[in-house]
This record gives C-alpha cells, sequence and structure tokens, in this order.
C-alpha cells in the first residue's frame, strides 16, 4: 500500500500535469515520490530577472503532515540566489517549510511562496551567519531549527 | 442474506459507527500516538466523524459498487469490517440490481464524498470541519495533527494551529448524519443485519446527507462541541514535562576532566547546545552543582563549559557585559597564575626554608600571606583584605558562602576596571574576544611545563589522574555562592578559572560555573601553591593566588 505521501504526490504531481505549474515555475523531474526538483524564476521586476534557479523538494513519508525538505539545488553549476534568507549551501530559512508549515500548503505552493520571496526582495546579500551556518550546517535543512527573522523580506 | 446475520461478522460491526470504524483505516503509516481509547470515544459521541475507509477517487454518478472498489484497500485484512466478506461482492451487487434499491448503506454513506483537503482522499460528507475555518478535514488527518514536539533546544509545545487558517488551538466539529448505525444506534446494534434494515431507511428517508451548510460562526476553543487536538493528546503536559526534565538533567551533567600535569583535559564533554535555563531549572543546576563540589574531592576543581561559543553573547547588555569583564579579569588572572606557578616552582627548588616560613606565616589568621605577598599586592587595601580572606579560609576553611558573593565580584570587578585604565565595555569585549586565542596559546605553552608542585608534597602526582567533575552549561550567577570565601578578595586576577576555561571564559554563563569549584580548587591546589605568595612578577594587578588557593596554608596543612 502507497504511503499516504506517495498518494498525495501523486495527486499533485497529476494535477500538475494537467493543469500546469503556476507561471515562473516549472518541473524539472519528478521520477519518484521521494525527490523532485524545480525551477523557479522571478517574473517581472525584480532583482532576479531573468535569473532562473532550481529548487529540490525532498519528501519523508509523513508528507504532507511533515514538512518538505526544500532547498536550492547548489551543485553541477547551479547557485543559491543570494538573498538574506538563502544560505550559500543553498538552504531556505522560511517559516513556511519549518514551523508554519500546512498539510494544506502543496509543492506548488512553496514554489510560489518562494518565488514571491526572491520577488520582494530589496538588497541581494547573504544571510549574516552565513559562513558560520555553512560551516556546520546538516544535510538536510530540515534538521536546522532556524529563527526566523523579519517577514519584509 | 444469512452472513449477514451470523455472528461471524458481527466483531467488525461491532466497533463500527455510522458505517465507519473506530481505529485509523491506514491512511497514514507510523507510530499513533494519540490516545485511541479518547478518540473512539468520541467517535461513539459522534463528536468526532469515524474513521470511514476513504475513497481514492469519487464520481457523483458513481454505482454503490464502484464506491465500495473504490475504497482504499485495508493494509492488513485484519480489520476486515465488511460484513459481507469479499466473494460476496458480486453476488450483493446482481441482488441489489435485481432489488433495484440501495442495499448497501455502507456505500451509500459516501454519497456526496468530500476531498479531504489534506489527504486529497474522499470521505462521507458527514466529515470533521475545522472549528475556526469551518474547512473539512477527516479523523485520519486530524489525529495526525499535533503540537511540535519540544526538543532540547526548543522546550516549549506550542498548540498546534489550524492547517488552514493558521489559528491556534486546533480543533474540530462534527455534524452526525441524522441516522445512526452500529454503536450507539438504537435497536440491535450489535447485529448487522438488523441495523441495516433501519438506517438503511434512515438514509434513505433522509436522502444523501444534506451537504454542509458553510456555517457562519466559529467556534471557540472551549466550546462543548470542538474536540480539540490537545484532547486526544493528553499527555502533551507530560511529553514537554519529560523532555525539560532531560535538558536539566543535561545541564547538571558534568565534563570529566583529567589532570595531566597541571592541565585539565576534558576527557569527556557534553556536546549540547546552549539554551537559556529557567530559573527553577538554573536553581536546579546551582544545586546539583554545589552538591558535587561539596562531596567530591578532587586536585582540581572546574566548572568548565559544555559550549564555548562567542555568538551568544554578541548581543548581551550592560550587565552582561560586566559579568563578561568579570570573567576577563578571571581569565586573565588565570595566566597570571599559569606564569607565578612556573615562577613558584622555581622559586621553590630555591627557596624550601621560605616556603617553611610561608606555611608557618599561615597559621597566624592575621599574618601577612606570604613572603612575597605582601610585595605583590599593590595596595594596602589588598594586602589587608588578603589577610582578612585568609583569615576566614585558614580557620574555617568552609564553604560557608560570603554574605554577598555577586557583590563582592562586580565590587572585584569595578575595581580592576578603575586599576586599569578602564577600558570602555567594547573594548573590552573584543579583546576578551581577541585574547582567547592567546590564552590558549600561552596555556599551551605553559602546560609542557612541569608542576610546580614540590617534590615533597606529591599528591599532584598521586591525583593527577582523578578526574576533576565540572558542571556543564547552564549554571547559574547564584552558583557563585559557592566560592563565595575567596570573592571579597580585591585582587581581580583571581586565578581560579583553570586553563581549559579559557578557551569559554568569554562565553558568559560558562564561566559563572568556575566560581562554585573555588573552594575545592582551594584545597584541591594546595600542593600547587605551597609556595604560594608568587609572583613578584605578578602584573600591576597584584594577582593574589595566595588567598584563593590558600597556599600557604595549605603548606601547612599538608
Amino acid at each position: 500500500m502507497a504511503s499516504i505521501a506517495s498518494r498525495r504526490l501523486a495527486k499533485e504531481l497529476s494535477e500538475i500535469k494537467s493543469e500546469g505549474c503556476p507561471v515562473g515555475i516549472k518541473l524539472v523531474k519528478a521520477d519518484d515520490f521521494a525527490t523532485w526538483w524545480f525551477t523557479i524564476e522571478v517574473m517581472g521586476e525584480s532583482l532576479y530577472q531573468s535569473e532562473v534557479y532550481t529548487l529540490q523538494f525532498r519528501f519523508d513519508a509523513q508528507y504532507p503532515i511533515s514538512s518538505p525538505a526544500v532547498q536550492f539545488v547548489v551543485k553541477d553549476g547551479l547557485e543559491a540566489p543570494i538573498h538574506p534568507h538563502v544560505y550559500s549551501n543553498g538552504h531556505i530559512c522560511a517559516s513556511i517549510l519549518g514551523n508554519e508549515w500546512s498539510p494544506v500548503l502543496s509543492v506548488t505552493a512553496v514554489c510560489v511562496t518562494l518565488q514571491s520571496m526572491l520577488a520582494s526582495c530589496k538588497k541581494k546579500e547573504r544571510p549574516v551567519d552565513n559562513d558560520r551556518y555553512v560551516r556546520n550546517a546538516p544535510e538536510n535543512p530540515k534538521k536546522t531549527q532556524f529563527e526566523y527573522h523579519d517577514d519584509s523580506v | 442474506m444469512g452472513n449477514s446475520s451470523s455472528s461471524t461478522s458481527g466483531r467488525g460491526h461491532d466497533e463500527s459507527v455510522d458505517y465507519g470504524q473506530l481505529v485509523p483505516q491506514g491512511v497514514y503509516t507510523g507510530p499513533g500516538d494519540w490516545n485511541q481509547s479518547i478518540t473512539a470515544q468520541l467517535i461513539i459521541a459522534r463528536r468526532l466523524a469515524p474513521f470511514y475507509r476513504p475513497l481514492e477517487d469519487y464520481e457523483e454518478n458513481w454505482d454503490d459498487d464502484r464506491i465500495l472498489a473504490a475504497r482504499k484497500p485495508l493494509p492488513g485484512s485484519e480489520t476486515e469490517q465488511q460484513p459481507p466478506p469479499t466473494p460476496t461482492l458480486a453476488k450483493a451487487s446482481k441482488r441489489s440490481g435485481s432489488l433495484k434499491e440501495p442495499s448497501k448503506p455502507e456505500a451509500t454513506v459516501y454519497r456526496g464524498a468530500v476531498e479531504c483537503p489534506i489527504c486529497f482522499l474522499y470521505y462521507p460528507p458527514n466529515i470533521n470541519h475545522s472549528r475556526c475555518c469551518d474547512q473539512a478535514i477527516c479523523t485520519e488527518c486530524f489525529v495526525q495533527i499535533k503540537r511540535s514536539e519540544p526538543t532540547a533546544t526548543h522546550l516549549v509545545s506550542e498548540p498546534a494551529a489550524c492547517p488552514y487558517c493558521v489559528q491556534e488551538n486546533f480543533g474540530v466539529v462534527y455534524s452526525p448524519p441524522p441516522w445512526r448505525a452500529g454503536i450507539g444506534s438504537e435497536g440491535s446494534h450489535s447485529l448487522w443485519s438488523d441495523s441495516p434494515k433501519g438506517s438503511q431507511q434512515s438514509i434513505e428517508t433522509s436522502g444523501p446527507y444534506p451537504t454542509h451548510k458553510r456555517r457562519q460562526k466559529s467556534f471557540s476553543a472551549d466550546s462543548p462541541e470542538v474536540v480539540l487536538i490537545d484532547h486526544i493528546r493528553p499527555d502533551w503536559e507530560a511529553k514537554l514535562a519529560a523532555v525539560r526534565a532531560a535538558v536539566t538533567r543535561r545541564a547538571n551533567r558534568r565534563i570529566i576532566m583529567r589532570q595531566v600535569g597541571d592541565r585539565l583535559i576534558p576527557v569527556g564533554v557534553t556536546s549540547g547546545r546552549v539554551h537559556a535555563l529557567s530559573p527553577e531549572e538554573a536553581a536546579q543546576a546551582a544545586e546539583a552543582g554545589s552538591d558535587a563540589s561539596g562531596s567530591r574531592r578532587s586536585r582540581r576543581r572546574q566548572q568548565a563549559p559544555a559550549n564555548g561559543n562567542f555568538e551568544q553573547f554578541v548581543g548581551m547588555g550592560g550587565q552582561e557585559l560586566e559579568e563578561l569583564m568579570i570573567m576577563e579579569a578571571m581569565r586573565l588572572s588565570l595566566l597570571d597564575h599559569e606564569e607565578q606557578q612556573r615562577k613558584e616552582a622555581e622559586e621553590k627548588k630555591k627557596t624550601d626554608a621560605a616556603a617553611a616560613a610561608a606555611a608557618a606565616a599561615a597559621e597566624e589568621p592575621a599574618s601577612e600571606p606570604g613572603p612575597s605577598t605582601l610585595e605583590a599586592a599593590t595596595t594596602p587595601a589588598t594586602s589587608s583584605s588578603l589577610s582578612v580572606n585568609r583569615n576566614s579560609l585558614t580557620q574555617t576553611r568552609s564553604r560557608s558562602p560570603s554574605p554577598n558573593p555577586l557583590q563582592a565580584l562586580k565590587d572585584t570587578a569595578t575595581m580592576w576596571r578603575r586599576r586599569t585604565s578602564s577600558p570602555p565595555p567594547f573594548s573590552t569585549l573584543s579583546a576578551a574576544l581577541s585574547t582567547v586565542s592567546t590564552a590558549s596559546a600561552v596555556l599551551n605553552g605553559t602546560g609542557g611545563e612541569p608542576t610546580p608542585s614540590p617534590p615533597a608534597s606529591n599528591p599532584t602526582d598521586a591525583e593527577q589522574t582523578i578526574p576533576t567533575i565540572t558542571v556543564a552549561a547552564g549554571l547559574p550567577p547564584e552558583a557563585p555562592a559557592e566560592g563565595s570565601p575567596v570573592r571579597p578578595n580585591p585582587t581581580p586576577y583571581e586565578p581560579f578559572s583553570s586553563p581549559i576555561s579559557t578557551h569559554s571564559s568569554v562565553g558568559g554563563p560558562d564561566s559563572w560555573n568556575d566560581l562554585p569549584s573555588s573552594p575545592d580548587s582551594f584545597t584541591a591546589r594546595e600542593p600547587l601553591l605551597s609556595e604560594p605568595l608568587g609572583g613578584p612578577e605578578t602584573p600591576k594587578v597584584a594577582p593574589e593566588p595566595t588567598d584563593y588557593f590558600g597556599g600557604a596554608s595549605g603548606a601547612a596543612h599538608e
């Protein structure tokens, strides 16, 4: 019996395939129910104009009750956007990926949220503690207990 | 139907409510940590929707068989609650076709099925709705939602918010169907064959369950209709308490140190992250710390930090800053002490007689600490207070705290600030931060030095391998009370931090840990300081290891 995670992901995937992704977001790969990749691009005026980043989703068996592990892909020439909430290892400090995750959210909802996080950025810079965090960061960003700062950026 | 009246199929039915179940139907795997018996009672009371076997999909025009076929297969057939076993399905469908009447209430309940927005599965329309925003949620998903688990670094258990509108204290309201079946239904609720007739009619007469009318008001969390996630997980408080207790235990954990030569090497180090202790926890930790220092005899006692990173002190306020300065003073005094010990060791060899004299002198409470002490002391005030201290130490050797150790500490720091050209706080802070590496370097340098203990009094060697216990992180300022006897000493450069503390002495609360150890260090280090009053070379601020270590008295003691 497929787990709740794969069943729900199957439905999300079929929805994505039938209705398409929100604008600026493209499904790169979803070969299984463990790891999905999307590209994300901020549309319209923004500091990230015409920059395309790759987002990786990893799901555990308790999805959607437990949040997916979401980060930017930073290998094979891909880089994380320079943003006050995005570490150079691709980890993202966003409350909806942590304590504000809700099982009602979906993969595309997360994409859209991160897209707007980039879109509203005023200044391209790394988090102040980037070096320290990256040096000791766990492989899985979900293992990090982020403290969520302002919502203004 | 013969089979329906047989009691063999009764078991599943016994546990059914309105054609749903009291136990989850396998949507979620993993441990169920909610209180199942409370949940079952709520279902029986029709305050929570039963666990229905969900449909993978649903179309309005499906017939009963299609509906039943769409039901999610059960993970284990053990919970087969289907009164007609699967083989009879075909038969039943034929029969129902011929009778042209819905004969399967267990299918009828799915008419107008709604999709749960979380698991994306379809359930009978009598589904729970969030108390706050009136969104549907199946019972399978409802029981999965819980408070965030408290962790050692996150010592709170916040009530789960509504997954839809994020309102705190998630709860649901359930409107049961107008008919009843199974447990709690009138009549022969234990026999499937009888109740379906009645309930089937009820279903038929009431028609498909009326579509959920959007409710205008939301229910408050304490409404009697509302089932909160805390209701089915009443143990969350106990869990939180357990984690807190574990953290407190960990905070009281010691670091085991081994003395090698004149240095303490941590043998086991706690790895816990620093967290803010609540006053109670702090008190407990202090208690534990003092207990330990009271019961242990060791050459050196060091309240070592579990975590000596400085980041946590970057944003500190004025008071912390002052504490930091005090700690820095202590750290510097440690350096002096190290230096002094070296000198002492050299001097010792030359002047055994002097040591004896010092010992003799120490016997007399009011007498000068030692030959060189007075020279080291820069001001009369210092020396006099030194004598007093020594006095109390020699006479009582007690741990009784001085009236106000903290104030004494602060006085010390103040004096230190006054004496030195009182650097502005921030320069001190940065100095503290920057000197750490230097400090360790120096310590490493001195570490190689032989123990200054005199050959005669061998305790050093004898006790070298005795592990020293240190109280781990989070010791509160109260702790220093233990070490208070030495506090009144106006000399700021008290060498009571030990080498390891250098690495973290800049790091606030940890350094407090040093304080309680003082009295023990005092006894423990006696041999080291049998020639205490070291340092003619002592830097401007008159480091007085003497009073602290009671070097002279120690020698006498031996």
